[in-house]
């Protein structure tokens, strides 16, 4: 099963990151667990990549973070999309979206 | 970007918070993955371990984590920082040393700069000062000041105020009679401005009607803080000057110090009220008292230059006083900044002493840049193993570089508090021992950020060279000698520039201090040596003029009573002083043109001062208020008005007089009256008593004792004939001939405290670099010295080197001066700016300092040992 597991693209997790919390507020492990669900454990998100990411995002300003109570009674930084955040999510998934679209009609095409 | 600021600005300041939030959020992850990992059905064992590889290195991650977090350049700088200071720390010499030389340099700067930008930049806090405009710098009389109010369109509206600080006016209040500072102005003069009281209210056109039926008087603020203890109930509080009662109707804004920076007045009250506060001294609607100072606002739509061509156009039939030389007075300047007193008097000098502080700065910085050489030189291999093991160019560039900006900051901070003493001190000078300039010299939002760019630009300035040079690669390859002949190169570049500035700082010194020595051996007409002047306050105290001219001959009578006193005498204004009275005169009946310059003197006024009677006599103890009218003449008004033919028996009539004329009883030698650096002008002395009242008077004492101790004899010579009569501003005459040198004084005081600091800079330089010149080639001279050269040639071989990179800088440095002598050509006095002799001194002084400074490395050098030397290294 590990071998069916692909590692992301440069500059997706961003945009997967976008995606989840776009559902609603997610702590950090929720977050990579929800990618690996809904890609039917395709797709695996290195933790060594997602905080610095996490991060990375929360300083453009696109999330915010707040401490909040768990589901298990514990504190968790839950991440939540700003407004920017939100315009980005648009913007990424249509210019992902026409990117996918352009390189599959290359790949169907030959 | 805000967001991204504050979160690099948060993960610095609140940095501890910050890591243990990372630590909390992956332990809440490692939680739940282990958790997940124990539903599966592994073991905890196996779940925590599998969930930390899953994980990845829990510090690799923090490292990448904070990479995120966009602080690394700053935890690296402040890393920098930390090392820097203990290298500094480690070098106290090298340290102090720097820093010394930083603050000097950038004290001067920032305190010279805190004096210009007050006197030159700072624009009144009032509405749109950029629309404001002074007319006449001369000042107007009366009479003028308000005919023109009613025929010049140029302006929204113009206001009039006393041109020169009215001296220390006594008030009483509350019963206590203290000294304060009065300001005359005309009624428009809060409404043009655009300055509302801050409390109460302020004058209106009203004031401007009716001589002395406006006895209302606003305040400033810092009088009513001082004063008052900023009570709301001043309002309505009265005080007694001389014999009327004056209302306080409002105080002035806080920021708001008066339309002439440096002289804040305690006291404003209306033009209309002269005569109620100077008593007879007041010029009020008196012609050819030149007194009042005028500022106008223009309209939207009209130029300075529009303005002055009206004002020349005015000059006709409606103008009664002054005609023919009026025109040349209509100067029109801007005024944003206020009156320009301050500016017309130290716009110049100040100007040159910027440019030589900043000159003592860029010096301290070469000598930095030397000195930091040298220590990068030591630090050779250091800086060899931090490159080798991988730190890049940059990194290590940035690296010395902190340390350099640690030198500048602290150099900076301790030199703002130089700053603050320094201006302090050039205030004392500028206020030439009369009152204090009200200049703020508290280091302000403005100086505090020129003196950090300057510390910065000093940092990159003295810092990145050396650091370049320090990081060069090839310095760490085999062929050393050549990069230490770089090295050696770039110290010798530096020297050579120390040299030209240190020449160029030389060469002012001594032009300004020659012209200071030109000034004070003009032939001055007068023997200054045992003359000593004093005030009175006759003036303020109310008395008319009979009984002022009562008073001063009863004080002249006790002063000539007095042990030692050669001559006593009183004058309306004594030798080499910035008043003048001048007016027109008709000679036998007939108008001539000009105006020469008039004096009102007691008898003895020329035994006092030792002027020369060339013909005639003198005023003496027989020429009263009821004899006839008799007048003195010098030389130049002979030559002038009389064509050089015998004055004695010429009338004189004042042109506004119609009383009988004055006969010329006598001709005196020319006596410098306004200025030193000046041609004596025509002069006529009038008696005292035969002539209208003054608005000034000084006496003059000849003494053959010394004047120690003479300050209680004239105290209690006053006392016995007036009770109330007080000595104010006893001094020499050379005292008072200082004064009015303030300027050359001043450039050639502060030129040669810069120049000498310049030469103690330039000699540390030349020391440093030839004592590391020599432990440079100490294998070279051992084996000139096991060759068989002497003592004596290794030393001459030095000072020959010196001598080279002294000359060589010399050449650059009166290039310089040459190139900067138009600078100072207004300036200095009978020298020219590029005077060979002063350059000539300047050289040799310079070479010699450098030489002597060369001498002890180069005995060091002779007293090589060829063995040690070759030993060593």
């Amino acid at each position: 099963m590990d071998n069916e597991r692909l590692d992301l693209p440069q500059g997706t997790l961003d945009l997967l990151i976008l995606k989840i919390l776009g559902l609603e507020p997610q702590h950090g492990w929720a977050i990579s667990e929800r990618i690996q669900q809904i890609s039917s454990d395709v797709l695996q998100v290195q933790q060594g990549s997602l905080y610095p990411a996490l991060h990375r995002m929360e300083r453009r300003g696109l999330i915010k973070a707040v401490w909040a109570t768990s589901e298990n009674n514990r504190q968790a930084k839950y991440y939540q999309l700003t407004r920017q955040g939100r315009k980005q999510l648009e913007t990424a998934t249509a210019a992902w979206q026409r990117l996918a679209g352009a390189v599959g009609q290359v790949l169907d095409a030959v | 970007m805000w967001s991204d600021l504050i979160h690099r600005v948060r993960a610095v300041l609140r940095r501890n918070k910050v890591e243990k939030e990372i630590e909390q959020e992956f332990q809440f992850h490692l939680q739940h993955q282990i958790e997940k990992h124990l539903k599966a059905g592994m073991t905890v064992q196996e779940a925590s371990e599998r969930a930390r590889v899953e994980f990845g290195g829990l510090d690799q991650v923090k490292e990448r984590y904070r990479d995120a977090l966009g602080t690394r350049w700053f935890e690296d700088f402040l890393r920098d920082c930390r090392h820097g200071l203990r290298l500094l720390l480690r070098t106290p010499l090298f340290t102090s040393v720097a820093i010394l030389s930083l603050a000097l340099g950038i004290g001067a700067n920032s305190a010279i700069f805190s004096l210009i930008d007050r006197v030159m930049f700072r624009t009144l806090p009032v509405k749109e000062p950029e629309r404001l405009v002074e007319v006449g710098t001369g000042g107007l009389s009366h009479p003028l000041f308000e005919e023109l109010k009613w025929n010049i369109t140029s302006f929204t509206g113009f206001f009039g105020r006393n041109i020169r600080p009215l001296g220390n006016p006594e008030i009483v209040i509350d019963g206590q009679m203290e000294p304060v500072t009065f300001e005359l102005v005309s009624g428009s003069y809060f409404s043009v401005l655009g300055v509302n009281a801050a409390l109460g209210q302020t004058f209106t056109e009203d004031a401007d009607r009716g001589r002395g039926g406006n006895p209302v008087a606003v305040i400033s603020y810092r009088y009513w803080q001082r004063r008052f203890t900023s009570d709301p109930a001043v309002i309505g509080r009265t005080f007694r000057r001389l014999n009327t009662v004056f209302t306080v109707i409002g105080v002035t804004p806080r920021e708001f110090y008066g339309a002439v920076a440096g002289q804040e007045p305690d006291i404003t009250v209306p033009l209309t009220m002269d005569a109620e506060v100077r008593g007879s001294q007041s010029c009020l609607g008196q012609f050819g008292c030149w007194w009042i100072a005028v500022m106008g606002r223009l309209k939207p739509d009209r130029t300075a230059e529009q303005a002055r061509l009206e004002l020349v156009a005015i000059r006709g039939p409606n103008i009664s006083d002054g005609k023919a030389w009026l025109s040349q007075m209509w100067a029109v300047e801007p005024a944003s900044n206020g009156f320009g007193t301050l500016q017309r008097r130290f716009r110049e000098p100040l100007t040159i002493l910027m440019g030589t502080v900043a000159l003592v700065l860029l010096l301290a910085c070469a000598n930095l840049a030397n000195l930091l050489l040298a220590r990068s030189a030591v630090r050779r291999r250091e800086i060899a193993v931090r490159l080798a093991i991988g730190a890049g160019r940059g990194r290590v560039i940035r690296q010395l570089l902190a340390e350099s900006l640690l030198l500048a900051l602290a150099g900076g901070t301790l030199g703002v508090v130089l700053a603050y003493g320094m201006a302090d001190r050039l205030v004392m000078m500028m206020s030439n021992g009369g009152r204090r300039l009200l200049l703020d010299t508290t280091p302000d939002a403005r100086v505090l950020l020129f003196a950090a760019a300057t510390s910065l630009a000093a940092c990159f300035l003295f810092g990145l060279a050396p650091a370049l040079q320090a990081t060069n690669r090839q310095s760490f390859l085999p062929a050393l000698a050549e990069i230490r002949a770089n090295r050696w190169r770039m110290g010798k570049g530096l020297i050579v520039v120390q040299m030209a500035i240190s020449l160029l700082l030389l060469i002012g010194a001594g032009l300004f201090g020659r012209t200071l020595f030109n000034v004070y051996s003009v032939d001055t007409g007068f023997d200054s040596r045992g003359v000593v002047l004093f005030s009175t306050n006759t003036a303020t105290l109310g008395y008319d003029n009979e009984r002022v001219q009562a008073i001063h001959g009863r004080i002249l009578s006790e002063l000539r009573a007095l042990p030692g006193i050669e001559a006593a005498t009183v004058s309306k204004y004594p030798p080499v002083i910035a008043g003048s009275w001048r007016q027109q005169l008709l000679i036998d009946g007939n108008p001539v043109k000009g105006a020469p310059n008039l004096n009102s003197v007691a008898a003895e006024f020329f035994k006092t001062y030792r002027t020369k009677i060339v013909s005639g006599r003198e005023f003496d103890e027989g020429d009263t208020g009821m004899s006839k009218r008799v007048a003195v003449v010098n030389e130049a008004f002979a030559h002038e008005y009389l064509q050089d033919r015998p004055p004695i028996g010429r009338r004189l009539s004042l042109t506004v007089e119609r009383n009988s004329p004055y006969e010329i009883v006598g001709m005196v030698k020319d006596v410098k009256a306004q200025s030193l650096r000046n041609q004596s002008p025509s002069a006529v002395y009038f008696l005292a008593a035969q002539v209208p009242p003054g608005d000034s008077h000084t006496f003059a004492l000849r003494t053959t004792v010394g004047t120690a101790g003479l300050a209680p004899a004239i105290n209690a010579a006053l006392t016995r004939v007036d009770g109330s009569l007080r000595m104010q501003d006893l001094r020499t005459l050379d005292e008072h001939i200082a004064r009015s040198l303030l300027q050359e004084r001043m450039l050639a005081t502060l030129g040669v405290v810069f120049a000498g600091l310049a030469l103690l800079i330039g000699a540390v330089g030349i020391y440093g670099v030839m004592a590391y010149q020599v432990a440079r080639r100490q294998r070279e001279i051992g084996i000139r010295m096991a060759l068989g050269a002497n003592a004596a040639s290794m030393v001459r071989m030095i000072l020959w080197e010196t001598a080279r990179l002294t000359l060589f800088g010399c050449a650059i440095g009166a290039a310089g001066g040459l190139a900067l002598s138009r600078i100072a050509e207004g300036i200095v006095f009978e020298i020219r700016p590029n005077d060979p002799v002063t350059f000539g001194a300047a050289i040799t002084v310079l070479l010699l300092i450098a030489l002597a400074a060369a001498y002890v490395p180069g005995r060091i050098a002779a007293h090589t040992k060829p063995i040690e030397a070759l030993r060593a290294d």
